[in-house]
């Protein structure tokens, strides 16, 4: 015991703290934030059929907490029968976008080619999003599959950003900023995002001026999101162990705090 | 339970090792995450650019034109020689110019215009004052004067950007606070795999 030092004592107290909160599962009631309602808003008053852009410009790491936002718009897009292109601008996305829209295109029986369609990877995001604005067949000849463009029914409706409701980047970096200035600025492309809660300060301002039409940031934005759609997911399940944990940070701030003042006073008491 | 989950579960355990301390278990588990994604990226990037765009229309549909950018990327490595280093100049010129060219009317559209538009918004809009718009005027004001270094910060002047690194500090802590939180949800997200998933403890 004697090789534990504090910082150990904290970790060994947060896992006890997460493991309890995460068996506990007690539902939460969450507050809906404008950013989050402004999304879903937006995405269940567009018309039925609209198509809408999905980009997984995100990387492997960051799944944990991108899976939930992903997850619980696909879902609500696909609810709303709305036709869903995805693609991805960073490499290690490409496989995981595919997935996760296999996923819940099978939870509501979309079929791959009419109600959704998976273009892959294209590197160089900056060229990746001025070419597909001139047309998107000529950027993506085929399909993840391998499948021609042209044969894909939902892809024949769509040339270029003139014929997307908008484009939807899940982002755990700075990509969506491309999507803002280029495919916003350039060709009027709406852009929302659903971003990890390390990214919300970034893209706050873009909010702020409309350059974003919506965004939901991290864990918490999937909750309540979920809790919009009302499917639970992986951002309900977590926000209990979320809150926790946020409770026993405070504490070890507090108690941080007062140990320090003590010492200082200590300290001031022997001079 | 498929080998997959059982692998990802094995790796998990590995990387959270590290909260005691350095170890050669860790190490491993980092070293196979660091040569797993440099492997797929290699593998995506060879397939969808080399061979896509690249080598299938130049071989198989005879667009010559590609033979530029063949060239100009071979340039690249000019760079391991001293000899030939000089030569790799001519690519990366083109990268710039074109990138800069495609970027600065865009940028100081997106960043510098649009930002600044939303910056000066109305105090008053439909007979109701806006103090958000008070704040942001303010908040960039004071802080675009704390890095105004042309001028001594101090007298009246110097309480106004002393004012700025108050927004300054907020702006931080509001990120410092989010990044705790998106970590938080990370660690969250691999206890429920390792819960859920890998020991059945949770449904």
């Amino acid at each position: 015991m004697k090789r534990l030092h504090s910082r150990h004592w904290v970790f060994l107290g947060l896992l006890v703290v997460i493991t309890a909160a995460m068996l506990l599962r007690v539902p939460m009631q969450l507050r809906t934030s404008p950013e989050t309602q402004r999304m879903f808003d937006y995405l269940d008053q567009l018309p039925e059929g609209s198509v809408i852009l999905v980009s997984f410009d995100h990387e492997a790491s960051s799944l944990p907490e991108i899976r939930p936002i992903a997850e619980a718009l696909l879902r609500h897009a696909f609810e709303r029968d709305h036709k869903l292109i995805g693609m991805a601008l960073l490499a290690e996305g490409t496989v995981i976008g595919y997935r996760l829209m296999e996923q819940v295109a099978e939870e509501y029986a979309r079929e791959y080619g009419e109600d959704y369609v998976y273009l892959g990877f294209k590197p160089q995001f900056i060229a990746a999003i001025l070419s597909m604005g001139e047309s998107i067949p000529a950027t993506f000849p085929e399909d993840y599959l391998g499948s021609p463009y042209a044969t894909l029914p939902l892809a024949q409706k769509v040339s270029s950003y003139d014929d997307v409701a908008g484009v939807l980047s899940i982002t755990d970096g700075s990509l969506t900023t491309h999507w803002i200035e280029y495919g916003g600025a350039r060709y009027n492309l709406r852009v929302m995002a659903g971003v990890t809660a390390a990214m919300v300060t970034t893209y706050d301002p873009y909010v702020s001026s409309g350059q974003m039409h919506a965004m939901i940031g991290g864990l918490r934005g999937a909750a309540e999101y979920e809790q919009l759609i009302d499917v639970g997911g992986g951002g309900l399940r977590g926000m209990l162990a979320q809150s926790t944990a946020h409770l026993y940070i405070l504490l070890l701030v507090i108690i941080g705090n007062v140990l320090y003042w003590r010492e200082k006073k200590n300290k001031a008491g022997k001079r | 339970m498929d080998i997959g989950t059982i692998i990802a579960g094995v790796l998990t355990l590995a990387i959270l090792t590290f909260l005691y301390r350095d170890n050669p278990i860790y190490k491993f588990a980092e070293s196979l995450l660091i040569g797993v994604s440099i492997g797929y990226t290699l593998v995506i990037v060879w397939s969808t650019t080399l061979m896509d765009i690249l080598f299938r229309p130049l071989l198989n549909a005879g667009q010559l034109a590609l033979v530029v950018p063949l060239v100009l990327g071979l340039l690249m490595f000019s760079r391991f020689h001293p000899r030939t280093a000089s030569l790799s100049r001519l690519p990366i010129a083109v990268m710039i110019g074109s990138g800069a060219g495609v970027a600065i009317p865009v940028m100081l559209e997106a960043r510098t215009l649009r930002q600044m538009t939303a910056t000066v918004g109305p105090l008053v809009s439909d007979g109701t004052f806006d103090f958000s718009v008070l704040v942001v005027l303010v908040g960039v004001l004071t802080t675009l004067s704390y890095f105004y270094f042309s001028r001594e910060h101090e007298g009246f002047f110097g309480r106004v950007s002393k004012v700025g690194t108050y927004f300054l500090m907020i702006f931080f802590g509001t990120t410092f606070g989010y990044t705790v939180m998106s970590r938080m949800s990370t660690f969250i997200g691999r206890m429920e795999f390792l819960l859920t998933d890998f020991l059945h403890i949770t449904k």
